[in-house]
């Protein structure tokens, strides 16, 4: 045990001087940190307000109408050319130019039939920007609402009542009780559970992965394995870039919680000023910082003793590049397949599927649990499928490492490392 | 005890998937000798130099070490070890992989820093504590791989093919060491098939080839037993200008000329007095009659044979 722990100090302290780490665990909380401010930026400034053309061919008061309602609105300074119908496409063709020298943002084209039939056009540099066409979206539909009614001779009070937009509140359900968090919210925090758990497992794999091979091809390891059984060496090796990994990613869980729920200090400290617009930002609490953790914990050991094992089999970087790609299969396809199942149907079985096999369950626990109400037994279960399929896959490694580590030359075929499996 | 053994195989047997590497091999390793592992490569002395280690088990037979019965591993820390293949971790400073290598045998942090300070000065490395190990030429690098080996004062030495891709310096420092080591009463096993080296720092040697000792013991035993009587005779003209009295099966039982000389070895119960005598007779103008102990290399290729000694000259071309 106290050679294990000689190994696993070593290989700590060498990866945590490098200055791939410092970087990275440095510039993980600067990204979320710009990911939370950039959005309040955006929101207070600049993003604010865009100027917009009402390109009016009706015959009616109806681009008068909408012109008000566009500039009552806020984020929209809105103008208005009238046009004949005859002059329109020429006089579209000469705005998309002043669009084109950002003078303006785009113009919306209306005519009697956006009135009649419910069609207009809009052109513009931000056409592709989902907020922005939202809004003018929902004005436009209000205008249009506004006009129809109004043709028909409707009292304009109660067309004002008719016409107050609906806002409907995404409230998501944590333990049979509401919380302040968006759905939308949500989504973007187990997606951001999925991306950091499949990173970090792959990234921590292939250092061990690296870490093995170096060891073979320098021949240290003919040293080590004189004073270390292998599977000492092989143990020490696995928790000290766990510790590494789990080292980082704590430091990486606990500053964005940090920076989401002090992100009101955090504005008021670059200058940034409260807007009315409620930006949605999930909470992290404290519980799904320990699933994260655990999860990555479980499912670096899984996947590291499969990258320690084909490492074993390569006599150079190359050779391990090419034997890692079952491994790297194995865990990049449930990964594509879990998050799939996440954006479609969180609920359905096949995700709740996916978060008990052991070899997926590492990077969809921690995205269900963050989506929906994961029933005790199902973490247990979870959980409890995961570390015996470690179990197994340690024990398997560890034979195929320890003649691996020994051997130079020709990779060895499938058959001979089960037969390296069996010998024992 | 000073009859006791440090080394003591017996029956030993170990099967790789296509062939046998070491077959029923017994070794008696005395404590305090300096113990030559001879043999061509692929003979098998890795093999059971990694089996005496454990890092590898043999199929079936004994190893006790210090007359224990226990596994190598075990004693790792009374053992140093320099494999054929050396490394080291590149990215490591040279006193942090020092006292790594040690602790891994279970030695004490501080005690390991003192060790290896120590020997890095007297290696000529103190300016290099804190250099990393990719800092350091191949020779200096070489000079804190003999360190690991034997800073932990262990009472086993065993070296695979010490002599191997060092330069000058360092086959001289390492001979030092080894000179050095038979001082202190440390029992030294290495392996190598440069019967050279063996001749000068060996009391006991063994001979293995094809996975079988062909001889061991003593060398002056070895020697005595395998040798029979040498002659090395030159004559003015050149060696074939006596052909005829080489070629006498009574006198000479067999003659290997070199053109300017030759090693002959007499047959058995002819004088080598009377050989010189002959000579003189002949007429040939004799520049040098030697009664010589045959070397080891000769033992060597007299018993392993030409095929597997030309495997071994072979070899010597590798790493010279």
């Amino acid at each position: 045990m106290r050679k294990i722990w000689v190994v696993i100090r070593r290989e700590f302290v060498a990866r945590v001087k490098t200055k791939w780490f410092v970087v990275s665990t440095v510039m993980g909380p600067v990204l979320m940190a710009l990911m939370v401010l950039l959005p309040m930026f955006m929101a207070t400034s600049g993003g604010g307000s865009r100027s917009v053309v009402v390109l009016d061919g009706t015959s009616t008061a109806f681009g008068d109408r909408l012109t008000g309602m566009l500039n009552e609105s806020g984020p929209v300074a809105a103008s208005r050319i009238v046009v004949d119908l005859a002059g329109l496409e020429a006089r579209a063709d000469s705005l998309a130019e002043v669009v084109g020298r950002k003078e303006i943002d785009g113009f919306l084209i209306v005519t009697d039939g956006t009135v009649e039939d419910g069609h207009a056009e809009y052109r513009g540099s931000n056409a592709s920007s989902q907020v922005d066409i939202a809004i003018l979206q929902r004005i436009t539909r209000e205008a249009v609402l506004t006009e129809r009614l109004d043709q028909v001779g409707v009292d304009p009070r109660l067309v004002a009542q008719a016409t107050i937009p609906l806002e409907m509140r995404t409230v998501t359900i944590r333990g049979g009780e509401a919380t302040e968090q968006s759905g939308e919210a949500t989504f973007f925090l187990a997606y951001f559970m999925w991306f950091l758990l499949y990173t970090a497992i792959l990234m921590y794999g292939m250092q061990v992965l690296g870490a093995v091979v170096e060891e073979k091809t320098t021949r240290i390891v003919e040293v080590l394995v004189s004073s270390l059984r292998p599977f000492e060496l092989l143990a020490g090796k696995i928790l000290g870039v766990g510790t590494v990994g789990l080292f980082q990613l704590t430091i990486w869980a606990v500053t964005a919680r940090l920076l989401l729920t002090q992100r009101q200090a955090l504005a008021e400290l670059f200058g940034i000023p409260q807007s009315g617009v409620a930006i949605q930002l999930p909470e992290i609490p404290i519980a799904t910082i320990g699933v994260l953790l655990t999860y990555f914990v479980l499912g670096f050991f899984l996947y590291a003793g499969m990258f320690a094992a084909v490492a074993a089999t390569a006599s150079s970087d190359v050779e391990a590049r090419q034997a890692q790609t079952p491994v790297m299969m194995l865990l990049v396809i449930p990964a594509i397949v879990s998050l799939m199942a996440m954006i479609t149907e969180p609920d359905g079985s096949l995700f709740v599927a996916l978060t008990l096999i052991p070899i997926s369950s590492p990077i969809a626990m921690p995205g269900r649990w963050v989506v929906s109400d994961v029933p005790p037994t199902d973490l247990v279960v979870s959980v409890v499928l995961l570390v015996l399929g470690l179990v197994f896959v340690t024990w398997i490694a560890g034979r195929v490492y320890r003649v691996g580590i020994l051997m130079y030359g020709k990779r060895p075929s499938p058959k001979e490392m089960w037969r390296w499996v069996r010998a024992g | 005890m000073p009859n006791q053994l440090a080394v003591d195989l017996s029956g030993v047997t170990k099967r790789f998937a296509g062939h046998t590497a070491v077959r029923e091999l017994n070794l008696a390793i005395p404590t305090g000798s300096v113990y030559g592992l001879l043999g061509p490569n692929g003979a098998g002395k890795t093999t059971t130099i990694r089996m005496i280690m454990d890092i590898i088990a043999p199929d079936s037979g004994q190893i006790r070490l210090f007359g224990d019965a226990r596994r190598g591993r075990e004693m790792s820390h009374r053992i140093g070890y320099l494999p054929e293949e050396r490394g080291l971790y590149r990215k490591m400073k040279v006193i942090d992989m020092l006292i790594f290598l040690a602790q891994i045998k279970a030695v004490d942090g501080r005690q390991a820093k003192r060790n290896a300070m120590r020997w890095l000065e007297r290696l000529g490395l103190s300016d290099w504590v804190d250099k990393k190990i990719d800092d350091l030429s191949k020779g200096m690098q070489q000079k804190v791989q003999f360190i690991s080996t034997l800073q932990h004062e262990p009472e086993l030495v065993i070296l695979d093919e010490p002599f191997a891709g060092l330069d000058p310096v360092n086959t001289q420092v390492m001979k030092d060491v080894v000179v050095d080591l038979r001082r202190r009463g440390t029992t030294t096993l290495f392996s190598t098939h440069i019967m050279e080296q063996a001749e000068k720092l060996c009391d006991s040697v063994c001979i293995i080839a094809r996975g079988e000792k062909v001889v061991d013991g003593a060398l002056s035993e070895v020697k005595r037993e395998h040798g029979g009587d040498h002659v090395i005779v030159a004559v003015e003209k050149g060696v074939a200008s006596i052909d005829g009295l080489l070629g006498d099966r009574s006198l000479v039982s067999r003659a290997d000329s070199y053109g300017q000389y030759a090693e002959l070895e007499l047959a058995h119960g002819a004088d080598a007095q009377r050989l010189l005598q002959l000579l003189v007779q002949s007429g040939a103008a004799v520049t040098r009659f030697e009664i010589a102990e045959p070397t080891l290399n000769k033992i060597f290729i007299d018993l392993v044979g030409p095929k597997a000694a030309t495997a071994a000259a072979d070899g010597k071309v590798d790493n010279a």
